[in-house]
C-alpha cells in the first residue's frame, strides 16, 4: 500500500516539476532578464511601476475582480439563500440551470453582450432607430456584467451547502431561547456560511483577474491585465517577453495572495456539515414566495440569457458586421466551409486532454485523501498550483521551456494536450479525493483483510465504487477543455486551430456571423455532454440512495 | 483451530505510546475480548494482528509461526469491522463470496459454501439482495458470514455491535458466542461495552494506555479485581478513600467516610491510606443488626423497574451508590436513615493512588 502511494507520488511530482514548475521558473526568470541581451535587471518591474498604462491595467483587473465578486456575492448569497430555504416551483431544474454558467464559456457570454449591445449590437441599433442612445457597455461595465453572471454559481454552491449543513436544531435552539429569526439569521446562519461566502467570493475574484476571453472581446483598447500579457508576448508589433513576464509574475502574486489569505481563514473556521434534518422551509406569504419565485428565476434566466441570444443570431444573417432579420444556415457554411479540421481538433484535443487528466489526476486524488505524508501534502500543494496561475502564463512558460532544447513540443497537438491536463489538473484531484473521502476506507480493508492485495484491491473495489463520480469528472473536464481559449491561443500552430481559435480570430476581424457560428458550435459542444450527464447523475443517485 | 502468541508488541503514533510492550497467549477455541476505554489501544492492537497497523517492535505468531512481517492479505484473518464494511456495489452473496474468489476456490464450491454461511446466519435467501435493502443487524450478519465462510485462523471483531440499538446488541452477542462456540474458532473480540465483555468472553484482558491491567476469566476479573482502575471500569463501583487499620488476624478495619469498613485479610499496614472499591450490590438494605454494617442516609432513589438505584450519603457527607431489588425499601423518602449490611470479602482494598 505504502509502495503504491509513494510511486504514484513521486510520478506525480515529477511530471507537476517538468511541465509546470520549471515552465514558471523561466517565467520568473524572464521577468529579470534584459530583452535580448539576457542580462540580470529590475528594470521591467521599474518600466510598469513608471508607466500609466500598466499601472492602469493592473488597476483596472482588481477593480473588475473586485466588483465582479461584490456582485456575483449580491446575487449569489440571495439565491442560494431561496434555493435553501423557499419553496420555489422547479427548485430542481433551477438548481442544474444555475451551474451551467460555470461550464459554459465565458467569452461566449462576452459576445452575446457584443452582439446585442454593441456598436453594432441588435439591441443598440433598434433603440437608436427609435432615438434612444445607450451608453458604452464597451470596458469596465460590460466585463463586470459578464463575470457577474458567469462567474455566480461559484458563490452559490458552497453558499447553499452551508445553508443545508446548519441542522435544524440549531436555528430552533436559537429560536427557543428568544432570538427573533431576522436575529438568529444574524447571529446563528450567517457566522456559519460566512467561510462558504468567502471560499466562492474569492473563486469568483480568482477567475475574474486571471480570465482573458472577456477582457479579450469586451476591452476594446483599455488596458487589462491578462489581455496585456497575451499581447507583450505574442504581438506583432511591440513583443516584450520580459515584460510578459513581469506583469505575469504580478499577477500571479495577486492570485497567490487572495489564496492564501483564504486558506488561512478557513484553516481557523469550520463549520461541521453532518446535518440530520435540514431546516424546514419558510413560510412565507404567497406574495413574498412569488418575489422570490420571480428574483431566482429571473438571475438564473438573466444569466443564461446571453447564450440563448447567441443561439438565436447564428441562426440569422449577417450583411458584413450588420444583423438582418432572415433566418439561414449561412453562418455554419462559412463556419465549416473552410474546413472542419478545428471542430475535429476541438473535439480530439478535450477527449485526449480529459482522459489523460482524470488517468493522472484520480490516483493522485486517492493518495491525497488517503495516505496522509508530508510528500503527499507537498503534492497536494502543488497540485492546486495550476489554479493561481492564468492559462495564458502557463502557456508563455510551456513556450520558452520547450520551444527549444532537449524537448521540442511547441507546433504540436502535445503542448496543447499538456497545458489543458495542468490547469485541469486541480479540478480532476479535488473531485476524485472528495469521492475517495466520501468511500469508508474500511471496505478497502474488508477487501484487504479477505485476500486481495492493496493494488488490486485498488483496480477491483475502489476504482469501481469512484466510477460514477469520476465520469463526472471526465465529462467536465472535457466540456472546460473544448472550450479553453486563454491557453490555446498563445500555443496553437497551424495545423491544430480550434473552434475557440476561429471565434477569437471571427472577432478579431469582420466576421460577425463566423464568430456566432462559431460560439454557437461551443455552447452546443459544452451543454450536450452536460445534460446527458446530468441525466445519468440523478439516476445514479436515485439507485444508490 | 490456532493459539496466538503475542510477545512485547509496541506501537507509538508520535509520541503517544499505543500498545505499550504487550505480551498476551489466547488458546485455541478460545473467545478473548480487549476491553478498556476509548484510546487504550485495543483497536490498535486488533488492527496490528490484522495486520493494517505496522508493528514496531515484538512479534505475533499464530500456531508458533510468525505472521507479523506477512501483508495484511495473506494473513489469514477473518475481521469484522464497526461499520460492517459491506461492499455497496456487490450482492449479498457476492460480499460473501468475496473472500472464497480471492482465494481462487471453484465456482460450485463457492456458491454451496456461500448458501451454508447464510444459512448460519439465518440471511438463507438473501443473497441476490443488495446491501441497501438490508438493515443494520442484517448487514452485520452478512458482516459474520463474509468473515466466517473462508474458515479463518483467527476471527477478528472489531467493536462489532457497537453502531446497533440495545435490543438487537444483546440478540446479536449471543449469536455471535453460539456460533464462535460451534465452529470452535479462535476470535479476538474488541469492545468498550463491560457488560458485552462479561457475557460474552472466555478470558478478558482489561487495556488501560496502551498496557494490560489484568487478564483473566470473565467472573473473576468482575470479583476479583487486581486494580482499583479495572474495579471501577468494570461495574460501577463505589470507591472510598480511607486509612487502614490494625490486621486482626482475620480482618483489616479501614477507617473511612466518617465510619469504619471490615475488609477481609490483611490489607496494608496500619496508617497506610488505601482506596475501597464496594460494588453497590455488595451492600444490602437490613433493619436489625448482626455481621459488618454502615449507616447512610438515603439521597436519591432511581426506580428501574427490576432493581433500584439509592444514592445515599455516609456519615461524612461522602456519596455511595446502592443496589437493591426493585421491591425493596418502596416507602423511603429521601432522608431516611439506612442501615447496609456487607460480606467483608466482597470488598476490595487498594493503595491509595
Amino acid at each position: 500500500m505504502k509502495r503504491f502511494a509513494t510511486i504514484v507520488t513521486l510520478a506525480a511530482l515529477v511530471l507537476l516539476a517538468v511541465f509546470l514548475l520549471y515552465p514558471l521558473a523561466l517565467v520568473l526568470d524572464a521577468s529579470f532578464r534584459i530583452d535580448g541581451t539576457g542580462g540580470l535587471t529590475l528594470g521591467n518591474y521599474a518600466a510598469i511601476v513608471k508607466s500609466r498604462y500598466y499601472l492602469g491595467s493592473i488597476g483596472n483587473s482588481l477593480l473588475c475582480a473586485a466588483l465582479a465578486t461584490v456582485f456575483a456575492c449580491a446575487i449569489g448569497i440571495p439565491l442560494a439563500f431561496c434555493l435553501a430555504r423557499i419553496d420555489i416551483p422547479g427548485r430542481a431544474l433551477l438548481l442544474t440551470l444555475a451551474s451551467l454558467p460555470l461550464v459554459l464559456p465565458s467569452f461566449v457570454s462576452a459576445y452575446a453582450l457584443v452582439l446585442l449591445f454593441g456598436h453594432a449590437g441588435v439591441v443598440t441599433t433598434a433603440l437608436r432607430g427609435i432615438g434612444i442612445p445607450i451608453g458604452s457597455i464597451y470596458g469596465l461595465p460590460g466585463i463586470v456584467i459578464v463575470f457577474t453572471l458567469t462567474l455566480y454559481p461559484y458563490v452559490v454552491m458552497p453558499v447553499l451547502a452551508g445553508f443545508q449543513a446548519v441542522d435544524a436544531s440549531m436555528e430552533e435552539a436559537a429560536r427557543n431561547l428568544g432570538g427573533s429569526r431576522p436575529y438568529v439569521i444574524r447571529t446563528v446562519l450567517l457566522p456559519i456560511v460566512m467561510p462558504a461566502i468567502l471560499a466562492g467570493g474569492l473563486l469568483v475574484f480568482i477567475e475574474a483577474l486571471e480570465n482573458f476571453g472577456v477582457p479579450a472581446v469586451l476591452a476594446e483598447d483599455r488596458p487589462f491585465l491578462a489581455v496585456d500579457i497575451f499581447k507583450l508576448f505574442a504581438g506583432e508589433s511591440d513583443a516584450n517577453p520580459a515584460a510578459a513576464g513581469a506583469l505575469s509574475v504580478l499577477l500571479i502574486a495577486c492570485t497567490a495572495i487572495a489564496l492564501l489569505v483564504q486558506r488561512h481563514y478557513l484553516g481557523k473556521r469550520r463549520f461541521s456539515t453532518n446535518a440530520r434534518s435540514a431546516p424546514a422551509k419558510l413560510p412565507l406569504t404567497p406574495g413574498l414566495r412569488l418575489t422570490a419565485t420571480i428574483v431566482s428565476w429571473g438571475i438564473v434566466i438573466a444569466s443564461l440569457l446571453p447564450f440563448a441570444a447567441v443561439l438565436m443570431i447564428s441562426l440569422l444573417r449577417f450583411r458584413g458586421p450588420v444583423l438582418t432579420w432572415e433566418f439561414g444556415l449561412g453562418n455554419y457554411a462559412t463556419l465549416l466551409s473552410g474546413s472542419y479540421r478545428p471542430l475535429l481538433n476541438t473535439l480530439t484535443l478535450a477527449s485526449i486532454a480529459a482522459v489523460a487528466t482524470m488517468l493522472i489526476g484520480a490516483p493522485i486524488g486517492y493518495v491525497v485523501a488517503r495516505h496522509r505524508s508530508r510528500l503527499s501534502g507537498l503534492l497536494d500543494f502543488v497540485g492546486m498550483v495550476p489554479f493561481a496561475v492564468s492559462g495564458t502564463i502557463l502557456a508563455i512558460g510551456l513556450i520558452i521551456a520547450f520551444n527549444s532544447g532537449p524537448l521540442i513540443l511547441t507546433g504540436g497537438w502535445l503542448i496543447l494536450v499538456i497545458a489543458y491536463v495542468v490547469r485541469k489538473l486541480p479540478f480532476a484531484i479535488r473531485s476524485s479525493s472528495a469521492i475517495v473521502h466520501q468511500l469508508d476506507p474500511s471496505l478497502e480493508e474488508a477487501s484487504i483483510n479477505l485476500g486481495v492485495s492493496p493494488s488490486k484491491t485498488f483496480a477491483t473495489l475502489t476504482v469501481p465504487l469512484m466510477a460514477s463520480g469520476l465520469v463526472g469528472g471526465l465529462v467536465l473536464v472535457w466540456i472546460t477543455a473544448a472550450s479553453e481559449l486563454s491557453a490555446t491561443i498563445v500555443l496553437y500552430a497551424s495545423g491544430w486551430v480550434t473552434t475557440t481559435v476561429v471565434m477569437y480570430h471571427a472577432i478579431e476581424g469582420t466576421g460577425a456571423g463566423l464568430a456566432a457560428a462559431a460560439a454557437a458550435v461551443l455552447i452546443l459542444v459544452t451543454a450536450i455532454p452536460l445534460l446527458l450527464i446530468n441525466r445519468r447523475i440523478n439516476k445514479q443517485e436515485s439507485t444508490v440512495i | 483451530m490456532t493459539a496466538i502468541r503475542i510477545e512485547n508488541l509496541t506501537r507509538t503514533f508520535g509520541a503517544v505510546r499505543a500498545v505499550d510492550d504487550i505480551s498476551l497467549d489466547i488458546r485455541h477455541g478460545e473467545l478473548f475480548t480487549l476491553l478498556g476505554p476509548s484510546g487504550c489501544g485495543k483497536t490498535t492492537l486488533l488492527r496490528m494482528i490484522a495486520g493494517f497497523v505496522d508493528v514496531e517492535s515484538g512479534s505475533i505468531c499464530f500456531d508458533g509461526r510468525r505472521i507479523d512481517a506477512l501483508p495484511a492479505h495473506r494473513r489469514d484473518t477473518g475481521m469484522v469491522f464497526q461499520n460492517y464494511a459491506i461492499f455497496p456495489n456487490h450482492t449479498v452473496a457476492e460480499n460473501v463470496a468475496y473472500g472464497l474468489k480471492a482465494r481462487k476456490i471453484p465456482a460450485a464450491e463457492i456458491v454451496s459454501r456461500v448458501d451454508k454461511a447464510l444459512e448460519r446466519v439465518r440471511l438463507a435467501g438473501y443473497g441476490p439482495r443488495s446491501p441497501h435493502q438490508l438493515s443494520g443487524g442484517q448487514l452485520q450478519r452478512v458482516a459474520i458470514a463474509r468473515a466466517l465462510v473462508i474458515e479463518p485462523a483467527v476471527l477478528l471483531f472489531d467493536e462489532p455491535l457497537s453502531n446497533l440499538d440495545a435490543q438487537l446488541r444483546t440478540e446479536m452477542r449471543v449469536e455471535v458466542r453460539q456460533l464462535q462456540q460451534a465452529l470452535g474458532l479462535t476470535a479476538i473480540y474488541v469492545t468498550h461495552d463491560q457488560e458485552e465483555a462479561l457475557a460474552i468472553s472466555d478470558r478478558i484482558a482489561v487495556l488501560r494506555h496502551g498496557t494490560i491491567e489484568q487478564v483473566d476469566t470473565p467472573e473473576r476479573i468482575y470479583r476479583m479485581p487486581q486494580t482499583a482502575f479495572v474495579a471501577e471500569f468494570l461495574g460501577s463501583t463505589n470507591m472510598v478513600p480511607g486509612i487502614a487499620g490494625a490486621f486482626d488476624g482475620h480482618n483489616t478495619p479501614v477507617a473511612a467516610a466518617g465510619t469504619e469498613f471490615t475488609v477481609r485479610g490483611e490489607v496494608a499496614a496500619p496508617g497506610t491510606p488505601v482506596l475501597l472499591s464496594v460494588r453497590p450490590e455488595a451492600l444490602q438494605l437490613r433493619d436489625g443488626s448482626g455481621g459488618s454494617l454502615v449507616h447512610a442516609r438515603l439521597a436519591l432513589r432511581e426506580f428501574l423497574g427490576p432493581v433500584q438505584r439509592l444514592h445515599a450519603t455516609l456519615p461524612d457527607g461522602t456519596p455511595i451508590r446502592i443496589s437493591a431489588l426493585g421491591g425493596q425499601a418502596l416507602d423511603l423518602l429521601p432522608g431516611a436513615p439506612l442501615t447496609l449490611a456487607y460480606d467483608p470479602a466482597q470488598i476490595t482494598a487498594y493503595p491509595a493512588p
